[in-house]
């Protein structure tokens, strides 16, 4: 199960990466959040899962998909000069931070004791468990972000304006 | 080999592996296209490897709500700042015509 | 009254600063009793003073004012000491310095900057007993150093003329040659002494190890030896007395033929028990003394400015100081120097008012026949040439010969040199009498409108023409009857500290020299007078017949010249280079044009990485964080 999913987050992360076509791309990254959504249920979070797929999938990527096709901007323009350097570094890079970081997990000795198996695991997250804790210990951090919705509503009407 | 077993058969170093890997895509959008739109796509997705990691270890130490509770603030946060975002894009476009970072380049010295 | 000697030199100081400060609001009669009421209060109260000093029972008064400096060994007092030796040059600076100012009232009447000269003068006396007075070298050094200021001031005084602020400026920078001598000397004799304080150094003089103290002493001692050939003018640093010419009459006569120059002869007669222990010093300091004498001599004999004519005259007058000094005769020396103060500055002051009734002619050769129009210039200036000739009775005989003896002893060769300079002394002298007033008038105009000069000129003139005859008293050797008064007088001072004292003289040779070369310089007067009393047709005759002798003595044996071809323009080029070189490429370029350029250039280089493109920026931070990275996991 945890394969599948992962090869789905990833083969969607890399088709996003790779595609030239915007829309496509766009499509690409939705499939990932759906794989991601997977990866948290198997985390035995549901909570988790259905917030992602319709806080991220549902949401911002409609609008990411909106604001694309207002602006026309399917096909990646072609670069004014070409930076092979930058796009070599770039790729390098990345290879040895991915690699690094992987090779880093896996032999990390404390990572290993925390996943031995047999252990008995919590069981699955409740949104009643969710609910109590927001509203208990975190109530103001849930006011302010509100607060940060309501200024980033603002904030977004304001600047997409025509006449200030 | 514990690692590679954990990795087929979900345990945390295998969630821990795909988030990270995960990351390094989103960066590597970010590095590579030149359209905001796609490098926005890229920060996203680095969002959200960064709440796999978190999710995976709240599992893996104890499960309480508290992960979930702050994960949903990162998609508050994520949320008003794609507005944010896409809205400065827009208003790019309707400066400059285009949405390629690389012309967007007048802060050059 | 002891606490009141301070103002001795204060005084003038009060009058300088008053006249400088105030003079010229305050009119020239307020500048006129303040230039001449300080320095005759300062006469008055040094005579007080002077007779104070004979009143105690080893001729000596120390008065100590309080601390000037006091660090580590070293301890300067603002002190005076009163002994023979200073108590005599101190009534000379003030008693001669106040005649000279009273003559200035009427010489300077008409000058704009009346109150400007005043306080110069003023401040002159002030520094001139600073030097004199001083308890300590480094107090005796502050007056030194004052009065070559004040007479590079004095002698540009006539600032607007392109000659005198040059000739000012060589004045002060020949000085300066000299002064770096007297500095290292100094630091020489504190080294060994440990004091700076002349009572002490002297007498520990004594007391020095003779292999340590004759390198040291003879080195410190010619060092201070050449500080004074540029104070008091011998070669080679002689160049700038003729120059200092440029300024007015009474300057020349105070500073540069009464006081000033005598400045190196009272310092070495003042440290004379060092000097004495320095034998290779005194040859140096006789022979340099005979040779300036000779030379300017003769020199003097064909110049035409009256001025420059006393100026050489002077030079070489000095030379015979000197030559006294090196021969062991300080007291001899000081002798010459007191007798010369009244009788050069007698004839400065004469040719003062010869210009003065010539309307500022100076060229001897449109003179003549001013007897019948200036008869007390004239009287006056005779009895001055009597007196630097060395005719017999006259006080320049007794001073001029008892050197002339001191030297035979020493070195008969010394003796010859002597002589030569006195044969030249009396031509030169008379010519300038003859030339200026016997004979046919040359410049009709100007003598029609010559007239004799106001009283506060003349009586000043008078006085020391009295005192030109009359002070040979003080000096009459033993071998004419007499008992070198002047020497006893002055012994306390001169062998301050020391054990042995001076040494006698015989008669006999004393005499027989006495007589040949007071008998050839009546000859070569006469000779001269004869030659010149109708005009300067023979002078222009020989310059006809020899002219190469004739321009090499005019132009001053063309050493001004050499200096400037050989010495100056180097030093000019030499400074040219530093400019160009030095201060242009490297300081400029490479010290402060590089930094710059090197910023430019670095800060053009990281301006590159300002591309405007956020992807650019965002791989820097990525790269950035995988470094950090990178060393917080290692």
């Amino acid at each position: 199960m945890f394969i599948t999913f992962a090869f789905v987050t990833l083969l969607g992360a890399l088709g996003m990466l790779l595609q030239k076509n915007v829309i496509v791309a766009g499509l690409c990254m939705v499939a990932t959040f759906f794989g991601v959504a997977g990866l948290f249920l198997l985390l035995a979070n549901p909570v988790a899962a259905a917030l992602q797929i319709i806080v991220y999938s549902g949401a911002i990527m409609v609008l990411v998909l909106f604001v694309i096709m207002m602006l026309n901007s399917h096909e990646e323009e072609t670069a004014q000069t070409a930076r092979p350097v930058q796009r070599w570094v770039s790729v390098v890079l990345v290879a040895v931070l991915a690699l690094g970081a992987v090779k880093l997990v896996l032999s990390s000795a404390g990572l290993k004791t925390l996943a031995v198996k047999g252990q008995p695991m919590p069981g699955a997250m409740t949104l009643q468990q969710v609910g109590t804790t927001l509203f208990a210990e975190h109530l103001l951090g849930f006011e302010v972000a509100g607060l940060l919705l309501l200024a980033a509503m603002i904030g977004a009407v304001a600047l997409t304006k025509r006449n200030l | 080999m514990t690692g590679m077993d954990a990795i087929l058969n979900g345990g945390l170093q295998g969630f821990l592996v795909v988030a990270l890997l995960l990351f390094a895509i989103g960066l590597a959008t970010v590095l590579l296209r030149r359209t905001l739109l796609m490098q926005f796509m890229g920060v996203e997705l680095m969002l959200n490897a960064a709440n796999v990691a978190l999710l995976a270890f709240a599992r893996y130490r104890g499960g309480d709500a508290q992960a979930t509770v702050f994960y949903l603030f990162i998609i508050a946060v994520a949320a008003c700042e794609a507005a944010i975002g896409l809205a400065l894009v827009i208003g790019l476009y309707r400066h400059r015509g285009t949405t390629d970072s690389d012309r967007a380049a007048s802060l050059k010295q | 009254m002891n606490k009141y000697y301070w103002l001795i030199p204060i005084l003038p100081l009060v009058g300088a600063a008053f006249n400088g400060l105030l003079g010229k609001r305050a009119g020239k009669g307020a500048v006129t009793f303040v230039g001449l009421g300080v320095v005759f209060g300062s006469l008055l109260l040094a005579a007080s003073a002077f007779l104070a000093m004979k009143a105690t029972g080893d001729h000596r008064l120390v008065l100590n004012y309080g601390e000037w400096m006091a660090t580590g060994s070293l301890s300067v007092p603002f002190g005076m000491v009163i002994d023979p030796l200073s108590g005599t040059m101190m009534l000379v600076v003030t008693g001669i310095g106040f005649l000279i100012h009273l003559y200035s009232v009427g010489y300077m009447h008409e000058d704009e900057g009346y109150a400007r000269f005043f306080s110069y003068l003023n401040l002159f006396v002030f520094f001139m007993l600073t030097l004199v007075l001083g308890s300590s070298l480094v107090l005796m050094f502050v007056g030194w150093e004052g009065v070559g200021l004040c007479s590079y001031l004095l002698i540009g005084y006539f600032f607007e003329t392109d000659f005198a602020p040059d000739a000012g400026l060589k004045a002060f920078l020949t000085n300066r040659v000299g002064d770096l001598g007297v500095s290292i000397g100094m630091m020489v004799l504190f080294a060994a002494f440990g004091t700076l304080t002349v009572s002490d150094i002297l007498t520990q003089a004594g007391h020095l190890a003779p292999e340590v103290g004759f390198g040291v002493l003879t080195f410190a001692t010619l060092m201070l030896f050449v500080g004074a050939t540029g104070k008091s003018a011998q070669l080679p640093l002689y160049l700038w007395l003729p120059d200092a010419m440029a300024g007015p009459t009474p300057v020349s006569a105070l500073i540069h033929a009464a006081t000033m120059v005598t400045s190196g002869i009272y310092m070495i007669c003042r440290l004379a028990p060092v000097f004495s222990l320095a034998p290779i010093t005194m040859d140096v300091v006789a022979w340099v003394g005979a040779a300036t004498a000779l030379f300017a001599a003769t020199i003097g004999l064909v110049q035409r400015d009256i001025k420059k004519v006393l100026a050489y005259s002077t030079v070489s007058q000095l030379g015979y100081m000197f030559l006294g000094l090196g021969a062991s005769g300080f007291a001899a020396g000081f002798f010459h120097v007191f007798t010369h103060a009244w009788f050069k500055a007698l004839l400065f002051l004469g040719a003062g008012s010869v210009i003065h009734a010539m309307h500022h002619e100076q060229d001897l050769f449109k003179m003549g026949g001013l007897k019948a129009k200036t008869k007390i210039t004239f009287v006056t200036m005779f009895i001055g040439t009597l007196a630097i000739m060395g005719f017999p009775g006259t006080s320049g005989f007794f001073s001029k010969d008892e050197i002339l003896y001191l030297a035979f002893l020493k070195s008969p060769a010394l003796w010859v040199v002597g002589v030569i300079g006195a044969c030249c002394t009396s031509f030169y002298m008379w010519r300038l009498m003859a030339l200026t007033f016997w004979g046919e008038p040359r410049d009709h105009h100007a003598y029609d409108h010559a007239h004799e000069s106001p009283l506060s000129m003349t009586v000043p003139l008078m006085v020391l023409a009295v005192g030109s005859l009359c002070w040979g008293v003080w000096g009459i050797p033993e071998a004419f009857g007499g008992t070198f008064a002047i020497g006893e007088w002055l012994k306390p001072a001169l062998t301050f500290g020391q054990l042995h004292g001076a040494h006698g003289h015989h008669a006999g040779p004393a005499v027989l020299l006495a007589c040949i070369s007071t008998g050839l310089g009546l000859v070569m007067g006469f000779l001269g007078w004869s030659t010149y009393r109708n005009g300067p047709a023979a002078e222009l005759a020989f310059a006809e017949r020899h002219p190469f002798l004739h321009d090499l003595l005019l132009n001053k044996y063309y050493v001004d010249e050499g200096v400037e071809l050989y010495l100056l323009r180097p030093i000019r080029w030499f400074g040219n280079v530093l400019w160009k070189l030095f201060d242009v490429i490297i300081i400029d370029g490479v010290g402060v044009n590089l930094p710059g350029a090197l910023a430019r250039v670095f800060g053009d280089f990281t301006a590159l990485f300002q591309t405007g493109r956020v992807r650019n920026y965002a791989l820097s931070m990525a790269l950035g964080a995988a470094v950090l990275l990178y060393v917080f996991l290692k």
